[in-house]
């Protein structure tokens, strides 16, 4: 699948910088779910995600395989809007946990960034689109 | 002209923000033929780092060379900016939110206040501020992208800061992320 043939949005940032709020407003009817606390197989069937790097998290935490997540999720649900943190922009983690995750969690969102319509990055509340 | 700075740490920010004060001064001055710029328009520097030992001592020195001989008048201010007295006509840089909100959240013990009520009295310094000049930069940090390993006081503060910095963006009819010295237009 190239890029363009899916509607998958992205909503990226730091932490408390408003981007729920910001994508509530972008789609205010559709329903979502909370990456913290879905089963796995739920992300391929919701219309939007907030907190999907903790998905990614808890996937690792589970000691689930990452390897072609992002592949088997715009296959799966190429409309889907996610809403993630920004990580790793700061100091890199003592904790080799740590350190996996946000270099996995680089590398997923990239590869979704790549595939998606719309890139949203928040700073301060304000949205500016990227991509 | 109120004008939000945010960005990384070492990122240039401050001497940005300079830059973007003494050009509204300057501007300031043109527009008003024959005055004295430094009599009649004084640049103020509130200053909110606490000095407390060598580090916030060396970076205090770091930032008072970059102000020498530009002409600001620094006051240090590191709590209560909503008790400050302004003299009339200034252009003011308020440097900056992340040391404000460590020094009006945390008690002298450690202990938190109430975090909507911190965010409220920083807000509400930054709008008595505003109700003196016409204007103001004020420079703010990012500090909320990155593994979220903290521990329960320093998430409350990422948090603080995050809610602040979204409330005077909005108030900001300028916001710039600085990005390793590169201006980054945000809103304006």
């Amino acid at each position: 699948m190239k890029q363009g043939e899916t509607d998958m949005i992205m909503v990226v940032g730091g932490a408390h910088q408003g981007k729920r709020r910001f994508a509530k407003q972008l789609y205010p009817d559709i329903p979502w779910i909370n990456g913290e606390t879905c089963g796995e197989e739920e992300i391929f069937l919701c219309r939007g995600i907030y907190h999907f790097h903790e998905y990614i998290a808890e996937r690792m935490r589970e000691g689930a395989d990452l390897s072609g997540f992002s592949e088997r999720l715009y296959a799966k649900n190429p409309d889907i809007i996610i809403v993630t943190d920004e990580i790793g922009y700061g100091i890199v983690p003592m904790d080799l946990f740590q350190r996996e995750y946000r270099e996995k969690t680089g590398r997923i969102c990239t590869e979704l960034a790549e595939r998606s319509e719309e890139v949203y990055r928040i700073i301060c509340g304000i949205g500016m689109r990227i991509k | 002209m109120f004008r939000l700075i945010t960005g990384g740490s070492g990122s240039g920010k401050s001497s940005y923000a300079e830059r973007q004060i003494l050009q509204f001064v300057k501007e300031r001055m043109l527009q008003s033929p024959g005055r004295n710029l430094s009599k009649n328009f004084p640049c103020l520097y509130i200053a909110t780092m606490k000095p407390c030992g060598e580090e916030t001592q060396k970076k205090i020195g770091r930032h008072r060379g970059l102000r020498a001989g530009k002409g600001f008048e620094t006051i240090e201010c590191y709590q209560g900016i909503d008790k400050i007295t302004l003299p009339q006509n200034s252009g003011v840089l308020l440097e900056c939110i992340s040391n404000l909100a460590a020094n009006e959240f945390y008690e002298e013990d450690g202990t938190l206040r109430d975090r909507q009520e911190t965010a409220e009295k920083i807000l509400d310094g930054v709008r008595h501020i505003l109700n003196q000049t016409d204007h103001l930069v004020v420079v703010t940090n990012e500090v909320s992208s990155d593994v979220w390993n903290y521990s329960y006081e320093t998430q409350e503060y990422t948090a603080l800061i995050g809610t602040v910095n979204q409330q005077l963006a909005c108030m900001a009819d300028k916001v710039t992320e600085v990005v390793y010295g590169i201006p980054v237009p945000v809103k304006g």
